[in-house]
């Protein structure tokens, strides 16, 4: 019997689909009016103080889609395989919402004060004089000292501008040097896998040296006294988790068009689905060794971190964290029928987001004296919940501005041909 | 049980998965269920062609993984609190942050081995003796690049010289009777 050719072709439009406005303008009706709680709860909290901290929250979660999404694209470089080609536009759109992140940090650096100890008693003196009011511990006071040459308001600064200088670069490179392989001849191709694999080769290890930088002053910075060495690669792992959760919704829901509707097969949405399955188990594997040898030890200097986020109540909310984070995500993801379901695959997906923010709050809020070890009801506590929302809507909004920018399918990859084959090439 | 004897089933081979899928979806659809496929390579459409079912293995690795981890979590527990009770670092006997690791490793290791053991027994392996194994043709091709299509004598629509016509109308490069 004759073997006819089933290879589907691309549309000739590859540009994102119009409802791409429309969700444009719901995460901006969204934002708006979160921005109009957040406030409301300002005022009724008679405090901008909540507010701020919610604001790092609000800004690790959108970091983590911006600067992970660079991350994941310059992973799917050096690895290869379909489904990179298949999410590569999505994450260079990711890559390219640096800027709105930039101007979330700004905001928190402008109220570094009400956030970081360090920031408030910047001498030996002042510390002195702090220590002696009672206002901090004797432990803060040395760790206040002790730590004065890497936090402080200026290294701050420095440090974080220079890690958003590098990933800027990064994205700006990887972004342009996108565009241009497409318009180059398919002749040149096998050049520009390598030039991007030897871009990217790097550019991973220098994220994961500014991903540590970045978490120890933003967040870890935020309890003086406490340390771990593995932080920088809980938020390294949280990253890739979170991103691949919101890549996996955007692929899926944009397949509802063309031309994500020709090339998203089930094989490669099979993939995704098993790749996050691996970072849900990397996660708890890592949160968890973390915790074990904290709890192994049980020193006085470690072991209050986690005292603090378990005691008072805190402990409800790692427990929802762990069935969010790991147990719902790991059940569901075992399922080989739900990875290759797309609306089942979707709201797995949508669990791990909202486990990262869950994540993010309790590693953040407990961070402060009034909260560590005594989770209470106040309005202000309420802003954990809108300024993230906000903040990560109006970031929704300016990724789908992103994604309309360019075609959604890179056509100058090998992987183009494979991708527009029938599912089993046989029959 | 008395050695079975007579017609095991008839066995077309073909050239192409293509042509054995094909055969195979027609077979299924025309009310053959006693079928089978055998390829060279994992074939998932012929699985499909020929009515794939569920079958018991992620229960067997299910049922598996939850005795490994109760049986280590019950195991440490037994020994820190009944058997040898000590104490480490002021901390309680019943310590179930460090029992958690040797646990979750037995989950694994006994989900692995159920799925592994699991599927050869539901395959009803290890089988000293296949009477497919009889046809010349299989026995030299069926591992190397040929495609067969097995109508077994079990099926109720089976009848030696209507079947062997029905299945020469696909083409095959060859029909053959395979005795038990």
């Amino acid at each position: 019997m004759a073997h006819e050719s089933h290879a589907k072709t691309l549309p000739a439009d590859l540009g994102a689909p119009a409802f791409v406005d429309v969700w444009k303008g719901r995460a901006l009706a969204i934002g708006v009016v979160f921005s109009i709680i957040a406030a409301a709860l300002a005022y009724a909290d008679h405090s901008i103080v909540p507010l701020v901290r919610a604001w790092v929250m609000g800004l690790m979660i959108t970091f983590g889609f911006a600067v992970g999404g660079l991350a994941l694209l310059m992973v799917q470089y050096c690895s290869g395989g379909k489904w990179g080609l298949l999410l590569r536009r999505p994450l260079e759109a990711m890559s390219r919402t640096l800027p709105l992140v930039f101007v979330y940090w700004t905001v928190s650096a402008i109220f570094m004060k009400r956030l970081y100890l360090w920031a408030d008693y910047t001498s030996v003196s002042s510390t002195a004089a702090a220590l002696k009011a009672g206002l901090i511990t004797e432990a803060q006071a040395h760790c206040l000292d002790f730590k004065r040459p890497m936090l402080n308001p200026a290294a701050y600064i420095w440090v974080s501008v220079l890690c958003f200088a590098l990933w800027g670069l990064y994205a700006w490179r990887l972004n342009s040097m996108g565009l241009r392989r497409d318009a180059d001849s398919p002749d040149n191709t096998p050049f520009w896998i390598k030039k991007f694999e030897n871009t990217s080769g790097p550019g991973i290890v220098i994220y994961a040296v500014t991903i540590t930088a970045a978490s120890i002053y933003w967040v870890m910075s935020m309890d003086i006294t406490w340390f771990s060495t593995i932080y920088g690669l809980l938020y390294l792992v949280e990253q890739g988790f979170q991103v691949l959760a919101l890549s996996i919704i955007a692929v899926i829901a944009l397949s509802k068009a063309e031309p994500y509707k020709t090339i998203l097969r089930q094989t490669e949405q099979h993939d995704l689905g098993k790749l996050a399955f691996a970072f849900v188990m990397l996660n708890v594997y890592l949160a968890f060794s973390q915790f074990l040898i904290i709890w192994s030890g049980n020193l006085p200097n470690e072991i209050n971190w986690y005292l603090d986020r378990i005691r008072g109540g805190w402990g409800i909310v790692i427990t929802i964290d762990f069935i969010l984070h790991w147990l719902v995500p790991f059940t569901l993801l075992l399922s080989r029928d739900l990875k290759r379901n797309k609306k089942r695959l979707t709201l797995a997906c949508m669990v791990m987001i909202l486990a990262v923010a869950v994540n993010q709050f309790w590693l953040i809020a407990p961070s402060f004296k009034d909260a560590a070890r005594n989770l209470h009801f106040s309005w202000g506590i309420l802003e954990y919940a809108a300024v993230p929302v906000a903040m990560t809507a109006f970031w929704l909004a300016f990724y789908c501005t992103r994604l309309k920018t360019r075609p959604l399918v890179q056509t100058n990859d090998p992987h183009l041909k494979e991708i527009l084959e029938p599912e089993h090439a046989i029959a | 049980m008395p050695p079975r004897e007579g017609t095991y089933g008839l066995l077309a081979e073909f050239d192409t998965p293509g042509d054995l899928i094909r055969a195979a979806r027609k077979a299924r659809q025309d009310g053959w269920r006693r079928l089978d496929c055998y390829s060279p390579y994992p074939l998932e459409e012929a699985a499909e062609a020929i009515g794939f079912h569920r079958n018991k293995v992620p229960l067997l690795t299910l049922i598996g993984a939850m005795i490994g981890g109760a049986a280590m979590f019950s195991l440490e527990t037994w020994i820190s609190v009944l058997a040898f009770p000590l104490n480490i670092g002021g901390r309680p006997t019943y310590s179930w942050p460090a029992f958690l690791v040797p646990a979750y490793e037995w989950t694994i290791l006994w989900a692995g081995l159920s799925a592994a053991y699991g599927m050869l027994a539901l395959n009803g392996l290890p089988a000293l003796y296949h009477p497919l194994f009889n046809a010349p043709n299989f026995r030299g091709r069926a591992s190397m690049d040929k495609f067969f299509l097995c109508l077994e004598a079990l099926d109720p629509k089976f009848d030696l010289q209507a079947t062997k016509a029905y299945l020469e109308g696909f083409q095959p490069a060859s029909v053959t009777e395979v005795e038990y």
